[in-house]
C-alpha cells in the first residue's frame, strides 16, 4: 500500500445520505478520512427574518414549516414563550394532549432515521420494512391530525385539535398494531449482523467530546449523558408521566440508532399513559389574548434533542426578535470527532447517525 | 447541578461594574434567569464562572433593538431592562438607556448569552453600541463558535479574537449584516400578495403570470 | 428478522401501495384539504383574513357586497382560519384533488358572496351578514336570529338593547 497523498473528495450538496443539501469537503489518505469541512447554506430561507413580518399567531403556523420532522416542537416551544409572556396557563387537557402530538411526531422521526441507516448500510428489505412499519404512524398523523406531517396541533392556549372516543380508539388499535414491530425491529437492530458491522465502533463520539461540543437529544444520550429536556425543565404534561431516559456509554453510530428505538418504545407508552390520564375539559382557551411586551426563553425535546427559543415581544402584533437553535445545529462540529479514523464508507452513515436536519439548521 | 442559590452574588463578583439581576421559577421548579451586563468587556469574567458551574452555552441571540416609541403622557413604558429617561413636553425626549449606559436608539445591539444548567436556564446580556465589538466566547465553549459566526454575518458586530470568523450560512458576494438592510418585503418574497396577482386571482382569469 | 423472514412475509401480503386511481384512495375523515365557505352563516368579522399566515384569504367590498376569495395557491392548509372562526363558516373538507396545470393556477380560488340587503327596519343599505351571537343573553331563538339578520348593524344593536330591557 503506497503511503499515499491525500485527496479532498466533496460530499454533497446533492447527497447520498441525506435529503437535503449539505456540502463536506473531506480530505481522505487512501480510503481513511483525515479531515471534514463544512460548507453550509443550501437551504438559508431567511425564517428568523420573516417571523418579525407576520404576527405571534401566524407565527406559530410559520414555525411549524420550519422543518417537517420536528414540526410540531417548533410551535409548541413557540407558544410556550409567547404563554410564558402573557401569563396563560394552558388546561389541562391541552398539556396532555400536547404530549400525545409530541410523541407522535418522535416515533415517527425516529423511525425514519432508523430506516435510513438499514438504508445505508444496504440492507434494503429493512429499509422498506422500517418505513412500512413508520406508515402506522403516518395514517396516525393524518387520522387524528390531519395532515402526515404538519400536524397543526398547537395554538396559542392550548391544544388545536381534540380527542374523541372514536380517535381515542383508532389511537389505541394503531399503537397495538405497532408496539409489536417496534419490538422486532429493535431486536432485529441489535442482534442483526449486517447492521452491526457497519455500525458498531464506528463514528465514535466521547462523553468528554460531546460534552465540549455541547450536543443534545439521542446523540448525546449515546455517548453517556444523561440530559432529556422533559425531565430537566418539564412542561407540558411531562412532570406527571414517566419519562426514562436511556443512556449507551459507546458513543458509536449503533449506540445512537438503539437509542432512537428505545425512545420509540417509551414514546408509545407515554401515548398509552396520556389516553389512560386525559382529564376532561377544554383542549384550549376561548379567547386570542394580544402578547404584551416582554421576553422569554423556553425549550422542549423535540426528536432530535433540546430546541430553544427566544421571543422578544414590544406588544406590536408582530414579534421584535424570535431566535431559536435546533439541536442539529451543535452535531454539525461534532461531526469532525466523529469522522476520526473513518473510511470513506462510513461517511454517509456517520452522517445520518446525528439525524440532521439541514432545514432546521439554516432556517 | 441545576442554577445556585447565590448565581447573582457569582456574577456580581465577576462582573463588578454591575449586573441586572432577575429570575423566576414556574411551578413545575423550573427557573429562568436574566443577567444584564453593565460592562461587557466583563462577559469574558462571566463566562469563566459558567464554564466552573458546569453550564452548557445553549444558543446566543444578537438582535437589534429598535428605538422605543414615544411614550404618552399616562402611562410609563418598559424598555427591556433598566432606566427609561424620563419624558416631559417641553424638553426633547433624551435617549433610553440600558443598564450600563448603551443607547437604545435603533443602532445599538443586544447579545443575549443563554446557558443551560441541568435544565434552569440564565440569559447573560451584552449590550453592544454601534461599532463596538465583544469578546468571542470560543475560548471556553466551543458552541459559540458557529453562534458567533451567524452573528457576524447577520449584523454588523465585531467579534473579537474569533478562530474562524468565515460566513456561515449567506453567501460571501453577498453584502454583510444582512438582518439590518431594508428589504422591501415584496421584494424578498417574490410571490404572493401583491395587488396584481390578487386581481387575476379574484377575476378568476387562468393564464401563466 | 432476517432477509427471508422478511421477504417471504412480504410476498404472502402482497403490495403495501393503495392501487389509486384503480381503487378509491381511503381518506380520513380529519384530512386538512380544500377550503369551503358558507357566506349565509359568516359574521363578516374577517378574523380569518387577519389570522391566516399566508394572505389567502381576501375580503373585499363590492357593488354586490362583500366577496369572499380564498387562493388554493397560497393557502398552506394550516386550518387557522377553521380553527379561529366564530360561527365554523369557513373551513377545510377532505378533498385533495387540488392538482392542476400551471395555465390553471388561479383558476383554484373559493370564491362566496356575503349580498348587501336594505334593512328591514331603516331602510338603510347594509351586509348581509349572519348576527354576532358570541355576547347575546339570552341566546337568539331561532326567529330572533332570523328577524336580526335582515336588520343593518345600527338596527341590530337597537334591537338588542331593547331585548336587554325587556
Amino acid at each position: 500500500m503506497t503511503a499515499g497523498k491525500s485527496f479532498t473528495i466533496p460530499v454533497g450538496p446533492l447527497h447520498v445520505a441525506l435529503e437535503e443539501p449539505m456540502y463536506f469537503r473531506i480530505d481522505v489518505q487512501g480510503e481513511t478520512v483525515n479531515a471534514v469541512e463544512i460548507n453550509a447554506g443550501h437551504v438559508h430561507r431567511g425564517v428568523e427574518y420573516l417571523t418579525t413580518k407576520r404576527t405571534i399567531y401566524q407565527d406559530v403556523v410559520l414555525t411549524e414549516r420550519i422543518c417537517s420532522l420536528c414540526s410540531n416542537s417548533h410551535p409548541e416551544t413557540f407558544v410556550m414563550a409567547a404563554e410564558q409572556i402573557a401569563g396563560i396557563e394552558i388546561p389541562e387537557r391541552a398539556a396532555y394532549l400536547r404530549v400525545i402530538a409530541a410523541e407522535v411526531k418522535r416515533v415517527a422521526s425516529h423511525l425514519f432515521n432508523v430506516g435510513i441507516l438499514a438504508h445505508l448500510t444496504g440492507y434494503e428489505t429493512l429499509f422498506m420494512h422500517a418505513m412500512q412499519v413508520r406508515e402506522i404512524v403516518q395514517d396516525i398523523k393524518e387520522s387524528v391530525f390531519g395532515n402526515r406531517m404538519d400536524l397543526g396541533a398547537i395554538c396559542i392556549g392550548g391544544a388545536r385539535y381534540d380527542i374523541d372516543a372514536e380517535i381515542a380508539a383508532y389511537l389505541t388499535a394503531s399503537l397495538d398494531k405497532l408496539a409489536p414491530e417496534i419490538d422486532t425491529l429493535e431486536q432485529t437492530y441489535r442482534t442483526n449482523r449486517s447492521i452491526l458491522r457497519r455500525t458498531k465502533g464506528v463514528g465514535v463520539l466521547t462523553r468528554e467530546e460531546a460534552i465540549a461540543c455541547g450536543v443534545v437529544g439521542p446523540v448525546a444520550r449515546a455517548s453517556g449523558i444523561d440530559y432529556d429536556v422533559r425531565v430537566a425543565a418539564p412542561y407540558a404534561a411531562y412532570d406527571r408521566l414517566k419519562v426514562p431516559v436511556p443512556t449507551l456509554g459507546d458513543g458509536d453510530v449503533w449506540s445512537r440508532a438503539m437509542i432512537r428505538l428505545i425512545e420509540v418504545r417509551h414514546a408509545i407508552q407515554l401515548i398509552r399513559d396520556c389516553l389512560r390520564d386525559l382529564p376532561d375539559g377544554p383542549a384550549h382557551i376561548h379567547d386570542r389574548p394580544d402578547i404584551p411586551a416582554g421576553r422569554a426563553v423556553t425549550k422542549c425535546e423535540a426528536p432530535r434533542g433540546e430546541l430553544i427559543y427566544y421571543l422578544k415581544t414590544n406588544g406590536a402584533p408582530e414579534p421584535e426578535r424570535v431566535k431559536w437553535r435546533v439541536p442539529s445545529f451543535m452535531n454539525w462540529d461534532a461531526l469532525r470527532f466523529m469522522f476520526r479514523g473513518a473510511k470513506i464508507a462510513d461517511i454517509a452513515i456517520i452522517v445520518n447517525s446525528i439525524d440532521p436536519c439541514v432545514s432546521c439548521t439554516e432556517r | 447541578m441545576r442554577l445556585p442559590e447565590d448565581i447573582a452574588a457569582q456574577l456580581r463578583a465577576a462582573a463588578p461594574s454591575g449586573v441586572d439581576f432577575s429570575s423566576e421559577t414556574n411551578p413545575r421548579g423550573v427557573t429562568v434567569a436574566w443577567a444584564g451586563l453593565a460592562n461587557r468587556e466583563e462577559l469574558t469574567a462571566v463566562a469563566k464562572t459558567m464554564l466552573a458551574l458546569g453550564a452548557r452555552l445553549s444558543m446566543i441571540s444578537a438582535s437589534l433593538p429598535p428605538l422605543p416609541p414615544e411614550e404618552d403622557e399616562e402611562e410609563e413604558e418598559q424598555e427591556g431592562d433598566g432606566d427609561a429617561a424620563a419624558q416631559s413636553e417641553a424638553e426633547p425626549p433624551a435617549i433610553p438607556m440600558t443598564f450600563g449606559g448603551t443607547p437604545i436608539d435603533g443602532t445599538s445591539y443586544e447579545i443575549d448569552y443563554h446557558f443551560d444548567l441541568g435544565g434552569d436556564t440564565l440569559t447573560v446580556i451584552a449590550y453592544v453600541p454601534s461599532g463596538g465589538a465583544v469578546a468571542s466566547l470560543t475560548p471556553y465553549f466551543r458552541t459559540a463558535d458557529w453562534a458567533e459566526r451567524e452573528m457576524m454575518e447577520n449584523y454588523a458586530i465585531t467579534i473579537r479574537d474569533h478562530p474562524d470568523p468565515r460566513r456561515l450560512f449567506i453567501d460571501p458576494a453577498i453584502d454583510s449584516a444582512v438582518l439590518e438592510r431594508l428589504i422591501p418585503y415584496s421584494t424578498l418574497v417574490n410571490a404572493a400578495s401583491t395587488k396584481a396577482l390578487w386581481d387575476k386571482v379574484v377575476s378568476g382569469k387562468g393564464g401563466a403570470s | 428478522m432476517n432477509f427471508l423472514s422478511l421477504f417471504t412475509r412480504n410476498l404472502r401480503q402482497g403490495p403495501y401501495t393503495e392501487p389509486f386511481p384503480f381503487a378509491p384512495a381511503p381518506t380520513p375523515k380529519r384530512f386538512r384539504g380544500r377550503i369551503a365557505f358558507d357566506a349565509k352563516s359568516c359574521e363578516g368579522c374577517r378574523l380569518c383574513e387577519k389570522v391566516c399566515p399566508s394572505g389567502a384569504i381576501r375580503f373585499e367590498r363590492t357593488p354586490e357586497g362583500m366577496t369572499f376569495d380564498c387562493w388554493h395557491d397560497t393557502c398552506v392548509f394550516c386550518g387557522t382560519c377553521e380553527f379561529y372562526c366564530p360561527t365554523k363558516s369557513v373551513g377545510q373538507t377532505d378533498d385533495w384533488h387540488l392538482s392542476h396545470a400551471q395555465d390553471q393556477k388561479f383558476a383554484l380560488v373559493e370564491h362566496g358572496l356575503i349580498p348587501n340587503q336594505i334593512c328591514a327596519e331603516c331602510g338603510a343599505k347594509a351586509l348581509a351578514t349572519a348576527p354576532m351571537t358570541a355576547n347575546v343573553r339570552p341566546p337568539y331563538s331561532a326567529e330572533e336570529f332570523e328577524h336580526a339578520r335582515a336588520l343593518c348593524p345600527k338596527c341590530r344593536a337597537k334591537f338588542l338593547k331593547s331585548r336587554r330591557k325587556s
